[in-house]
């Protein structure tokens, strides 16, 4: 926590809900007094097209970073904003060949004979993969990785490797394998590399995007940290959300920036997000239907908004007593939607599982799933939740109780034997597409199961009439974008016509746009009389699509009930990573469950 | 899954100088290339055993105790095929059972267990920088180095995603175990073919990240890991040299040869 | 043969080469499948892989494959036909590429006439006997085993892989690469060639010399011929010294025809 000139960051590291928050003045004003240096990186009338591709990716770009300035850059999936950022070091166009126009300069200097690697002490950047940025078999050689290749002297190098290490909460890391980090402290490590070089510009091209809330949370704090201590940083990012503490916000579509400024004065422009494909704050979108013309920088911020324009709106202490309220009111009105179903296609009866050598995995866990449910797995990374999945599909054996498929004990049945009730789609579509066009890839799974041309072919019909891959029949898989692929995925697997679908988490990696598709597609399912059941760490799409959530904590089912009832149990929330989405927790201060801004904006009107 | 044999205990041997171990894996080489007699060998067998204990590697031998067994036992038969020398003791079609052929078969067996096991150690107790640093000290390029360190990393990656791969095929049906071994090879098409394009869309990410890095500034960078020759190092360095010295000297008298008569 | 050298300073050329190697040993340590004889060669489906890098990314699969049977190796044991396998299995990555650019530049190996199926497993077996050759010869020369096990068992092998799984795997791979121009000719557009004529004299040295040197292995290492020129001693098992005298040179003649092309 450190102030920087007369004007206080509040920079709230150790608080739950938080977003960073910077007054609106802050903003403007640190953009002032840099403005004389000169910027520490410039952009002018920047234009891009591919080596073989006619399409501009980007499109007569101009934008200056000022030095201390954090810059939040968000757009659409193919917007432009991974090729801005490469022209900072010149990976565009020294590494990627096409056709560049417009200047580029760092620190005042046009940078055009540059090679990538000679900007590489000046500009760092981070990748969104971030198992293809690490290169060694330990820590401390990573981070020592990009000073060997400047040719520094090993003792300046030993001398960095630890604070680097340190800044972003790696200590003590030092002689780990890689390998054996989690997502966010291989992304962390990444960050280390570069801050290791003491480059004069940070630029992080969607470094959560394929983290979990965990890790994403991890290394915003440690962005937080970087810009309070001075940094100039560009942050790739399409959850506008997490954007709500930068200085300045670039919105980019078609390769163009169509739209720039601070916070305040972008995040209320719904309709510019949306169009743009960001996930407007669900705060800005909740003022926006209670036609509030302001921008909410927090919860708090919210809360007093929205109480100075509806006054008579109740206020919840979070006691005890009005939670058990709450959650018995909660029951009594979703009682109906989880009524019980006739024979359950799969159930698990106190299933406890390890690997060899390794800690229990599930603990003793009880599950129950009927048909035309819809049910969403939640729980830290290493609950339980993959695990749980991949007994009802036999990938694994319990070492004690049961699996029921059908009322039918699983024990001894091959993963194929099950595939016509359970299909199980994997986290990675990339993972399993191998066929040469997409129609060959979906008529794989029925072809295995031995089923005649016909048969093939009418499924092949119908699912790709389902996910909308159509008109894309005759294409390589490999040539389609991630979502794209994601529900070929999907496609391969319902061709199994599986009476209960499981998704590993289908939206990790994609942009908000495809994974709203995603979820539709999802929701169709459902509503056609599919089962489903999604592993995710995504509250919105939880508290949006699911209607029963099971919570996993240490191999337990710690909660299995209405998603309602989850979310105004705080108790169960505090102890696991998961938190409510903001309309949600926001709601609760009013003494409401809603699990969405429309449903929450239509109980604020009741007190109008 | 533990797919390296390093393991992570930290006796003398695992600290040596990795040039001293490097030196040490030749030597052994050349120590069992004098001699053929199993009992010349056996000293070498015990020191491996010794060292096994000392460095607390049995749990890598024990996981490779087959490889070790059918490569003592089907050297030893193969060179009852081709090592036809000194009276048969039976009679057999092909293979040639006598006390010579015997004697020699196993101990070539036993040689190229020891050498088997000399790397065991020797992974047992590098670590893959350790490995690279000392492949770069012995003259091989920067890049090269690099480039093993890279695959070393990205290997059990792969591996991981085979497997994973193998599992969302045969929950599509798919069944890996049908046919023969041919028809089955043939089976892991559908697993390859992924693994393949996955680690491809990794190849620009990669090659693009190494270069923000500053990969290529300098064509001998600065290394960070420093290994100081201490006088343990020296001393084991000796030590392995005289090991070696009494081995050719066991040769060069005449001991260690098989008699055939 | 100089690309061998060239492609070291492209970053892309280094990332394929680790990536060729990882992939290699990622399919060698999971589906080490049928051992064929256990401790000396199993059924290995990663043979394919070499091949099918070849074509895709030229020099740098060359050093994958040999990068990549190092770390395969480490995960089953380091032997010490392990230097001349480093060398048999860069060549095992050499060859195909560059033997397909001199019979049928230009030309996709995923076409399926019978001209170019020919050609594929002309090429295919060019790289298969060198790589035997090498290793069965490296390992009789140090009188581990006969030539004849493993310059036959390794043929066999590669073969089986090269003809049964590499054609498919390309079949998937291949389009999907050029089109993301991926391919070691669009990555390394500073690769030049010998004169062709210079080109075919070496591919026709490298087929007499691998022949030659498996035809005279095999013979020699099981004793049916040894050349009258050789002294008396010479004529004994394990014939280390007559392999050395004999198959050395042809070897050699392979090599060197190897560098031309």
């Amino acid at each position: 926590m450190k102030a920087r000139g007369h004007f206080q960051r509040e920079d709230a590291i150790t608080e739950r809900n938080e977003t960073l928050v910077v007054t609106a003045e802050a903003g403007s004003q640190s953009a002032a007094t840099s403005g004389a240096d000169a910027p520490v990186a410039a952009l002018e009338e920047v234009a891009f097209a591919y080596a073989g591709s006619d399409h501009r990716a980007l499109d007569g770009v101009t934008l200056e970073l000022r030095r201390g300035e954090t810059i939040g850059l968000m757009g659409a999936s193919g917007a432009g904003k991974s090729t801005l950022a490469k022209c900072l070091n010149r990976i565009v166009p020294a590494f990627e060949d096409g056709d560049f126009r417009g200047r580029v300069t760092i620190g005042g200097r046009a940078i055009d004979g540059s090679q990538v690697c000679e900007l590489a002490p000046r500009v760092g950047m981070v990748f969104q993969d971030f198992e293809a940025q690490l290169f060694s078999t330990n820590v401390a050689h990573e981070v020592a990785f990009a000073m060997e290749q400047a040719g520094m002297a090993r003792a300046e190098i030993a001398a960095r490797i630890g604070p680097a290490l340190e800044a972003v909460g790696l200590k003590g890391f030092d002689d780990r394998d890689p390998t054996s980090l989690s997502g966010g402290e291989k992304q962390r490590l990444a960050i280390a590399s570069v801050l290791a070089m003491r480059p004069d510009l940070i630029v992080l091209d969607e470094p959560t995007t394929d983290l979990d809330p965990e890790g994403r949370a991890e290394v915003f704090a440690l962005i937080r940290r970087l810009r309070a201590e001075g940094r100039t940083l560009l942050v790739i990012e399409h959850e506008a959300e997490e954007l709500r503490g930068c200085d300045r916000i670039v919105i980019l579509r078609d390769g163009a920036v169509i739209a720039e400024g601070e916070p305040a004065s972008v995040m209320g422009r719904l309709e510019l997000l949306e169009t743009s494909g960001v996930h407007p704050p669900d705060l800005n979108r909740l003022l926006g239907m209670l036609e509030i013309r302001e921008h909410a920088e927090s919860i708090d911020h919210a809360e007093a908004i929205i109480r100075a324009h509806f006054p008579d709106l109740p206020r919840v202490e979070r006691s005890e007593s009005e939670a058990v309220e709450i959650i018995a009111e909660v029951r009594a009105s979703v009682r109906p939607e989880t009524a019980a179903a006739p024979e359950p296609i799969a159930q698990l009866e106190r299933v406890s599982f390890a690997y060899p050598f390794g800690p229990r995995v599930l603990d003793t866990a009880d599950l129950t799933i009927a048909p035309g449910e819809f049910v969403a797995v939640i729980g830290q990374n290493g609950s339980g939740k993959t695990t749980l999945a991949k007994h009802l599909v036999g990938l694994l054996q319990p070492e004690t109780g049961r699996v029921l498929i059908a009322g039918r004990d699983r024990a001894g049945l091959a993963p194929a034997a099950t595939a016509r009730e359970v299909g199980y789609v994997f986290q990675n579509p990339d993972h399993q597409i191998f066929a040469g066009t997409v129609e060959e890839e979906i008529a794989f799974g029925p072809r295995n199961l031995g089923l005649g041309a016909d048969e093939i072919a009418q499924r092949v019909e119908e699912v790709l009439a389902a996910v909308n891959l159509g008109a894309m029949r005759g294409r390589d898989p490999f040539l389609l974008s991630k979502g794209e692929r994601q529900r070929l995925a999907v496609a391969s697997v319902l061709a199994l016509r599986p009476r209960l679908l499981i998704l590993d988490e289908p939206t990790t990696g994609l942009d908000y746009r495809e994974q709203r598709k995603m979820m539709a597609l999802v929701r169709a399912l459902n509503r056609d009389g599919i089962a489903i059941m999604i592993i995710t760490h995504t509250p919105w799409l939880v508290a949006e699509f699911a209607r029963r959530a099971v919570l996993m904590r240490r191999g337990r089912v710690v909660f299995d009930g209405a998603v309602r009832e989850l979310f105004a149990r705080d108790d169960l929330l505090a102890g696991s990573s998961f938190r409510a989405p903001e309309a949600t927790a926001l709601g609760r201060r009013f003494g409401f469950v809603a699990l969405s801004p429309e449903e929450l904006a239509e109980r604020i009107r009741g007190f109008a | 899954m533990p797919i390296y044999l390093y393991i992570d205990h930290r006796s003398a041997i695992h600290r040596l100088h990795p040039t001293v171990k490097v030196f040490a894996l030749f030597v052994m080489f050349w120590s069992v290339y004098w001699v053929d007699h199993p009992l010349a060998l056996l000293p070498l067998g015990i020191l491996m055993v010794a060292l096994a204990q000392t460095t607390g590697a049995w749990p890598n031998f024990y996981r490779l105790r087959w490889l070790f067994i059918l490569l003592i036992f089907f050297t030893t038969l193969a060179w009852m095929v081709f090592y036809r020398r000194g009276p048969a003791l039976i009679n057999l079609p092909i293979i040639h059972l006598s006390r010579a052929s015997l004697v020699f078969g196993f101990g070539r067996g036993l040689k190229l267990a020891e050498l088997l096991a000399t790397s065991v150690l020797f992974l047992s107790t590098t670590k893959v920088e350790e490995f690279t640093a000392g492949l770069q000290r012995m003259g091989v390029p920067y890049r090269v180095g690099f480039a093993i360190t890279l695959a070393f990393r990205l290997a059990p990656l792969f591996i991981d995603s085979a497997l994973t791969v193998v599992q969302a095929q045969s929950l599509r049906g798919y069944d890996f175990n049908r046919g023969g071994p041919i028809a089955r090879a043939r089976r892991y098409v559908p697993v390859v073919i992924p693994v393949f394009m996955g680690a491809l869309r990794k190849a620009n990410n990669m090659a693009m990240a190494l270069e923000a890095r500053g990969f290529g500034i300098s064509a001998a960078p600065t290394s960070y890991i420093d290994f100081p020759m201490r006088a343990r190092d020296r001393m084991a360095f000796a030590i392995v040299a005289g090991i070696g010295v009494l081995y050719f000297g066991i040769y060069y008298f005449g001991y260690g040869a098989i008699a055939v008569n | 043969m100089h690309e061998l050298r060239l492609m070291w300073r492209n970053t892309r050329m280094v990332v394929l080469c680790a990536i060729s190697a990882a992939l290699y040993a990622a399919v060698l340590v999971p589906f080490k499948v049928v051992p064929l004889i256990p401790g000396v060669t199993e059924l290995r489906p990663a043979n394919a892989i070499p091949i099918v890098c070849s074509f895709l990314f030229g020099p740098a699969a060359a050093w994958g494959s040999a990068i990549g049977n190092m770390i395969g190796d480490f995960f089953g044991g380091v032997g010490p036909g392990d230097i001349f396998g480093f060398v048999a299995n860069l060549m095992y990555g050499y060859i195909p590429y560059k033997a397909w650019r001199i019979i049928a530049d230009g030309q996709s190996p995923v076409m399926r006439t019978p001209g170019t199926i020919a050609k594929y497993v002309m090429v295919c077996l060019a790289a298969s006997v060198l790589c035997a050759d090498l290793v069965g010869w490296g390992d009789n020369l140090l009188a581990f085993r006969p030539f004849s096990i493993l310059g036959n068992i390794i043929i066999f092998n590669n073969m089986i892989s090269a003809l049964v799984l590499s054609p498919l795997i390309l079949y998937g791979v291949y389009p999907r690469v050029r089109a993301g121009r991926m391919l070691y000719t669009d990555v390394m557009p500073e690769l030049r060639e010998r004169p062709r004529a210079i080109r075919l004299a070496g591919l026709a040295m490298l087929l007499g010399g691998e022949l030659g040197a498996w035809a005279v292995g095999n013979l020699v290492s099981t004793g049916y011929w040894i050349p009258a020129f050789l002294p008396a001693g010479f004529a004994i098992s394990p014939y280390d010294k007559a392999i050395a005298v004999t198959v050395s040179p042809l070897i050699l003649v392979a090599l060197a025809g190897a560098w031309l092309m």
